[in-house]
């Protein structure tokens, strides 16, 4: 066993328990998850903080299969947020105030939030919200409200609430942490999709034989892993592009495939199983209806990408000069 | 489908390799100033003999063969180093092109300590360049249909048939063929085997083909009673098509699978530079680069698995399907984006250059295996066939 599985194996059996497919959609109306006590003590929360800080001391690279797992399993509270948050308070050399689940939000200067969609609720409590280079951890509101039109409950900041913590950040930082972490979690969620569609024409029979041996099915099956390896190098590149935080250049790319790729994912997964995809019963519906949301969080392709093009412009080599400039910078 | 995913887990170049970029660099821009866009586009069909004599003096070529056949001892990185900085600056590689990635690492493989004497120290110093002889007219994407045949006597064979869209046989020295040497092509893949042949023997007729744009790089060849001495057999009789298959691995998930529209998407950068207020250009612009990088961090992790001696060849033909939309989405993209702004003026250079790679973009996702046949490889790669 190598140091990757004995991370990653006790946190999937954690996922197991905590995130079945059942309590995915429990989270969706209810707007709360009964499992954050154990996801906390289990220690993977504070993987990225510094060992001095209390923490376990992990790299970033170290924790992508965990987020990508966490993907994977739709698992319905803000893990990597929280992760992330405590990470960044802790490198200020301070403290989260709060041990619940805290989510990420990226604001303009104006304070409005850098995301057409906000954060599912899901259980968090606060919000860590960067607004210019200041970044402060603010209430969100707890009660009664209406999901949205994904069928979610939505995150909305007190408006009234002080700020608990106030950090400096540098500009953009959360913004690229969180368009990262979103691709990270889309790829993950992806790679399921890829499973559960080859499950589907492996066993679906038509003409008398499963869907998979038909060539017309096959070549569509190779797009959407095509679709997938993508999504999931991207993610990767988003994540580790430095050692410390995602450079802004590395969530464009990050976030730019994954929108990319759920578009191909969705479409290719949702032919591919016909009519029963479209029902709410099917576990399907869990995943596309979460990918079309975080498409439209924290920018989209079309957003992002325009970032790259801005960047390339600036280099006055070849766009491979740029391209690896803008993996090692 | 997780081990598909694992295959393409970050690598990082050698420091080692990387040392190699700056000299290039060098030697690129002395040979390629003044050459306009339009021509360094046709990098991969770009015959310049002197080119390629100039690359094999600086060692060059056959880079990752062994010194002792003439080579450069270096590894799978160092040749992906070299190959990206000529292809981003469009050099014309075609001279070399196919000895150097193919022929080369073939007869290395599978050769006879003869021929490898005889042939890879005059390809690593640019003295003999090589054409590969696979299509026939009734054998594209079935390969294993070939008719061409090889028939054995006492004092080597007797190749009757004909080849065709054979790139720059009209200029090379020699082909490396798949021909049939027993059996009929109802038998498909068995009975195939490799020969070296001397383009220059007695019965054998060149014809160059004009292609779409107008240039001439492909050719058919008519064997007539060519006369083959028995050390034209490359590897084993009969093995041809295992051999023929190990090269396909390393032909398809090299940076050529993703930079056949470089030059193009570079030229149009230039001209955005240009142009105030090109937001659509510039978020259009990012997204091709965007799936740029990730390609090439991917081909960086086969190349990885090359250098370890693995023959990733599921991998390499996912990255040359993914690779080759994307070299073929490029002209697509600027073409739209110049002609919504008929007001912006554009250089001739720049609409040579989009001209040209509009035109032979359909070719990106026929050589070397097309589209339909490597999504039947990833299908098989997953399981469904």
């Amino acid at each position: 066993m190598d140091m990757d599985d004995a991370l990653l194996d006790p946190f999937k059996r954690l996922l197991e328990r905590i995130s079945t497919a059942q309590m995915v959609r429990a989270s969706e109306s209810a707007g709360e998850v009964a499992s954050w006590v154990e996801i906390d003590g289990s220690g993977f929360v504070d993987a990225l903080v510094p060992e001095a800080a209390g923490g376990v001391g992990l790299s970033l690279a170290d924790v992508v299969p965990l987020l990508l797992a966490a993907g994977g399993a739709l698992l319905p509270v803000a893990l990597g947020e929280t992760m992330v948050a405590r990470a960044l308070v802790a490198r200020a050399g301070k403290a989260l105030p709060v041990t619940t689940p805290v989510l990420l939000w990226p604001a303009d200067q104006e304070g409005r939030p850098r995301s057409l969609i906000a954060p599912a609720l899901a259980g968090a409590t606060h919000a860590f919200v960067q607004q210019g280079k200041q970044a402060s951890v603010r209430p969100l509101m707890q009660g009664d409200a209406a999901p949205d039109g994904f069928g979610i409950v939505a995150a909305r900041l007190d408006p009234t609430a002080a700020p608990l913590l106030v950090v400096e950040l540098p500009e953009d930082a959360l913004f690229a942490w969180a368009a990262a972490l979103t691709a990270a979690t889309m790829a993950g969620a992806m790679a399921r999709v890829l499973e559960m569609t080859m499950a589907h024409v492996n066993d679906r029979q038509q003409f008398g034989r499963p869907l998979g041996k038909f060539q017309a099915i096959q070549q569509q099956m190779s797009m959407l892993a095509e679709a997938v390896a993508m999504a999931d190098v991207a993610a990767r590149i988003g994540l580790t592009g430095r050692q410390d935080a995602p450079s802004r250049l590395d969530a464009a790319i990050a976030k730019t495939v994954a929108d990319e790729s759920a578009t191909t994912v969705c479409a290719i997964a949702h032919a591919a199983h016909g009519a029963i995809g479209i029902t709410r019963e099917h576990d399907l519906s869990l995943y596309v209806r979460r990918l079309k949301r975080w498409q439209l969080s924290f920018g989209s392709a079309a957003g992002w990408s325009r970032i790259v093009g801005e960047a390339r412009l600036v280099e006055t080599g070849n766009s491979v000069d740029f391209i690896r400039a803008m993996r090692h910078d | 489908m997780a081990g598909l995913l694992d295959s393409f887990s970050h690598a990082d170049i050698p420091a080692g390799a990387e040392a190699l970029r700056p000299q290039v660099k060098a030697f690129l821009a002395e040979q390629m100033a003044g050459r306009p866009a339009d021509a360094r586009a046709r990098s991969w069909s770009g015959f310049d003999a002197d080119f390629s004599r100039a690359v094999a003096a600086r060692g060059w070529l056959g880079l990752t063969l062994p010194r002792e056949y003439g080579g450069g001892g270096a590894d799978a990185f160092s040749r992906f180093v070299l190959v990206e900085e000529f292809l981003a600056a469009g050099a014309p590689v075609a001279a070399h092109w196919i000895g150097d990635r193919q022929s080369g690492p073939l007869l290395l493989h599978y050769g006879t300590e003869a021929q490898r004497r005889h042939y890879l120290p005059r390809m690593c110093a640019g003295e003999i360049f090589f054409c590969i002889g696979m299509s026939e007219p009734n054998a594209g994407s079935d390969l294993a249909s070939v008719r061409t045949r090889a028939i054995g006597g006492e004092d080597g064979w007797t190749l009757n048939g004909q080849k065709i869209w054979t790139t720059y046989a009209h200029k090379s020295h020699y082909m490396i063929a798949l021909v049939r040497t027993s059996g009929t092509s109802d038998d498909r893949q068995k009975g195939l085997s490799q020969f070296i042949i001397d383009l220059s023997l007695p019965g054998i007729d060149i014809r160059p083909i004009v292609d779409l744009t107008g240039d001439s790089h492909f050719n058919e060849v008519f064997f007539d009673d060519v006369h083959l001495p028995a050390d034209a057999l490359v590897g084993q009789e009969g093995a041809g098509w295992a051999q023929v298959n190990a090269e396909l691995a390393f032909e398809r998930s090299g940076p050529e699978r993703i930079y056949s529209s470089i030059v193009l998407l570079d030229c149009w950068a230039d001209h955005l530079r240009g142009v105030p207020d090109a937001h659509a250009g510039l978020a259009v612009l990012g997204r091709l680069l965007a799936r740029m990088a990730v390609l090439r961090e991917m081909s960086i992790a086969v190349t990885a698995r090359l250098a370890a001696g693995e023959s990733p060849v599921i991998e390499a033909a996912l990255i040359k399907d993914i690779g080759t939309a994307l070299e073929q989405e490029i002209p697509v993209a600027i073409a739209e984006a110049l002609a919504a702004h008929p007001e912006v003026p554009v250089t001739d250079e720049l609409l040579r250059t989009l001209a040209f790679v509009s035109q032979v973009a359909p070719a990106y996702s026929l050589r070397g295996g097309t589209r339909e046949i490597l999504r039947g490889m990833i299908a098989r790669g997953l399981g469904l066939r």
